[in-house]
């Protein structure tokens, strides 16, 4: 029956232990079960051997399966704890097998010198079982004290097992071998000296202690399937996760240059379910503006921290185009390589197409207004522009009559000649500032020079302005540093303030009609510019209304101007705002970043 | 139409545009007028003279006064020469208000040379007319200035279409009494019917109007 049982454990152990990795204590379990079970055998056979030789034969394989079963039982205790004191571990098999030496003798020597006789006794129910007589060798206490020394190493074992928390193996384990190792070893020893006369009884201890492995390691297996059961669920609810926030999963090994990913992440990329991935057929999917990027940051995250983010474009086999970003954290190995880098992509398509639209429609509003802006002063730019116009063909009628005439004068012709060619210039120019200032364009952020910008806007609104009877002046300090800004947003807004700003000081007096445009860097990284006009000024409860767009205070105004200059301004990275001057007028201040360079 | 020879009519030239203004007085020189160019409205006003003929070409938007202001100017100033506006941006609005104010055209630049100086001599043509009128006005004045007192009050009445008979009973004197004043009222008016001695009195009456 305890054969059985112990060949039935090991079986099943061995099992486990060749499926799991690491098995090493499910395998050492399944040798100690069957070397258990083969001692059994041979301590049966023993209990009926019917003459001295065959006693002392099976008593030599006896003895040599109870040494395995130390060796196996203290391998056992090392492996499944983890823990215990080495050389104790070496030495108490070490003992036991060194006593073994004297079983290898022509005649087993390791339990008796001599040999007296054997007896077979009754027991219950007519059964006999054969006990010997004979000379004990001291060179026994070998074996015993191997034995000995493997209870103080499990016990040992145990111990720092109990001090590291896992209290129940310590106890089951530690105590089931400690115990029935002692009760067994002292039956076996009491058999040895003769003064026990049983049948060694050692079997019934082993198997007790088998039992008592067999319970840890199953509930290792039944904790395993547990863990392996919250993985799955773990796994179900990361997919459910990674679903719902369009995730897509990958894992780079960098070893094997092979990236594993989800089917989500290869759909997203255009890869089919089995195909083989690497890192160039990865980089040939991206938009061939973004490659270089893209592997420029992963080839830094693999030479630094280890942890990027980046946003890059695929570009699909139907010619759309796909935004992907993606997060990728690297893994080093103990020497500081990186092998392995995982990650998450998600599909942000939509979000980066609402970006853009976005900024188009802005840019789109700004345009329109620049539109209207220009409509406000295209009187001024038709005067501007036809007065060479006008000078240009009245020239030409000159020279026209000039050659009309027997003896033309030519040195007159000449003169006029470059005057046309001086008047085709300014016209030109002139074309040229408004095709600059009406052209649809993406911002466009650049190092600009305040008073370059602002001179510009003051030539541009100077005809308006002189027709108003306005003054437009500037205050810039020399050492102004240059900001970043698009150049035509930027002259929008100005002329928007300075149309604003005559608009209000239409019913002032003559000599009050002045608009002085000032800027200050106000610290190391802002320029604030301002736009004073000395007007009728804004009713306080309309100070903020007025960038709503629609808003306006103005007679046949569309409401816009201010609303534009606030989204153009914030499009800069900066700040508007609108106040009454103490004194009469308003004031309007915008906010500009000092460019990079220029940072003091 | 006669003109007073003494007097050259002058195209003043009002711009604030240096090229423009240039182009403008080479073009109108060439074509045989006299020209006198100035940068603005108030440096045209300071030289301005009752004594000046001629017309001026004016732009309309310019600094320190405008077109339409240098128009107003004129007209106070007792010499309203014709004016005609050159602007390189001109409205509806501005057009108008420029006509009510007896502009005599409204041209845009670029303009071309026929437009111009059609106008031009339009403009002269006014002014000369304006001139020859006021002659004419004043050369009737001076020969109704000439007349007594009964001799105006027997005109009227002639004017009016009575008989020298009725006249005669009216002012209480003989026939033959307002038939020696018709004749000299016939003689120091230059006429030799009564019919033209009621065309005369009508033209007098209308120049005095000024219409």
């Amino acid at each position: 029956m305890a054969i059985g049982a112990c060949v039935t454990m090991g079986l099943i152990q061995l099992r486990v232990g060749l499926r799991c990795t690491p098995g090493g204590a499910h395998l050492l379990f399944a040798l100690n079960a069957f070397v258990v079970a083969v001692y059994s055998c041979f301590e049966l056979a023993l209990a009926c051997a019917d003459s001295p030789a065959q006693y002392l034969g099976l008593l030599r394989w006896l003895d040599i399966t109870a040494g395995l079963q130390v060796v196996t039982t203290a391998a056992f205790v090392w492996v499944f704890f983890g823990t215990g004191r080495k050389g104790l571990a070496l030495l108490a098999p070490g003992l036991s097998c060194l006593a073994l030496v004297a079983d290898l003798m022509p005649q087993p020597k390791l339990v008796y010198l001599q040999l007296t006789g054997i007896r077979k006794l009754p027991t219950f129910g007519g059964a006999t079982y054969t006990v010997a007589d004979g000379v004990e060798n001291p060179w026994n206490a070998l074996f015993y004290l191997g034995v000995l020394l493997l209870v103080v190493f499990v016990a040992d074992a145990s111990i720092t097992l109990w001090r590291r928390g896992a209290r129940r193996r310590a106890a089951v384990i530690g105590g089931a071998i400690t115990f029935f190792v002692l009760a067994g070893g002292t039956q076996a020893a009491l058999v040895d000296n003769g003064i026990m006369r049983t049948p060694y009884l050692l079997s019934f201890a082993y198997l007790a202690i088998l039992v008592a492995m067999g319970l840890e390691l199953s509930d290792d297996a039944l904790r395993a399937s547990q863990l392996e059961r919250d993985l799955h669920e773990a796994e179900h609810r990361l997919a459910l996760a990674t679903d719902a926030a369009n995730l897509g999963i990958w894992i780079r090994d960098l070893v094997r240059n092979e990236i594993w990913a989800d089917d989500k992440w290869r759909a997203m990329l255009g890869f089919a379910t089995s195909e083989r991935i690497d890192l160039d057929c990865y980089l040939q999917k991206l938009h061939p503006e973004d490659r270089a990027a893209v592997s420029q940051t992963l080839a830094k995250a693999l030479n630094g921290k280890g942890g990027y983010e980046t946003e890059y474009r695929v570009a699909l086999p139907d010619g759309q185009t796909r935004w992907i970003a993606s997060r990728g954290h690297v893994e080093f190995n103990g020497g500081g390589k990186p092998i392995l880098v995982r990650g998450v992509s998600v599909d942000i398509t939509n979000r980066k197409q609402a970006e853009q639209d976005l900024t188009h429609r802005r840019n789109e509003v700004a345009h329109l207004a620049r539109v209207t802006t220009l409509g406000e002063i295209s009187g001024s730019l038709a005067h501007e522009l036809n007065q060479p116009l006008g000078a240009i063909l009245t020239n030409t009628d000159s020279i026209e009559m000039h050659l009309q005439s027997p003896s033309p004068d030519l040195t007159e012709v000449r003169a006029i000649l470059a005057d046309i060619r001086r008047d085709d210039l300014r016209a030109s120019e002139i074309i040229h500032g408004m095709r600059a200032f009406l052209r649809r364009k993406e911002l466009d952020l650049q190092p600009l020079e305040v008073a370059h910008l602002a001179e510009a806007v003051v030539k541009l609104v100077s005809s308006d302005a002189a027709t108003r009877k306005t003054t437009v002046g500037l205050e810039l300090p020399p050492d102004l540093p240059h900001v970043r800004g698009d150049r035509i947003h930027l002259q929008q807004i100005l002329v928007n303030l300075l149309v604003n700003g005559m608009d209000a000081m239409g019913t002032c007096p003559v000599a009050d009609r002045r608009i002085t445009i000032r800027a200050a860097q106000v610290d190391p990284h802002i320029v604030e510019i301002t736009v004073s006009d000395a007007g009728v000024g804004i009713p306080p409860g309309e100070l903020n209304r007025l960038f709503t767009p629609f808003h306006t205070t103005k007679q046949g105004g569309l409401g816009l101007g201010l609303a534009i200059c606030r989204s153009l301004v914030e499009a800069h990275g900066g700040t508007i705002s609108l106040q009454n001057n103490p004194q009469r007028g308003t004031t309007a201040r915008f906010t500009l970043a000092v460019f990079p360079e220029d940072r003091t | 139409m006669t003109r007073t020879p003494s007097i050259k009519p002058t195209v003043f030239v009002v711009d604030d545009d240096t090229s423009m203004r240039r182009a403008l007085s080479r073009l109108l020189t060439l074509a045989g007028y006299s020209v006198q160019a100035f940068s603005s409205g108030p440096e045209l006003l300071a030289q301005h003279q009752a004594s000046n003929r001629g017309c001026v070409i004016a732009d309309l938007r310019m600094p320190p006064m405008n077109g339409l202001e240098l128009q107003a100017a004129l007209a106070r100033s007792g010499n309203p020469l014709p004016v005609i506006f050159l602007t390189a941006h001109g409205d509806i609005p501005t057009s108008v208000h420029a006509m009510k104010g007896g502009a005599e055209d409204f041209l845009t630049k670029p303009v071309q040379k026929e437009k111009l100086l059609g106008a031009v001599d339009r403009a002269l043509a006014k002014d000369a007319a304006t001139l020859d009128q006021d002659h004419r006005r004043r050369e009737l004045q001076r020969q109704f200035d000439l007349l007594t007192p009964r001799e105006r009050e027997v005109l009227g009445l002639v004017i009016a279409g009575k008989l020298n008979k009725e006249i005669a009973t009216k002012l209480g004197t003989a026939e033959g009494t307002i038939k020696v004043h018709r004749a000299s009222i016939m003689e120091k008016l230059s006429v030799h019917s009564p019919a033209e001695l009621g065309r005369i009195t009508q033209e007098l009456d209308s120049l005095s109007r000024g219409v």
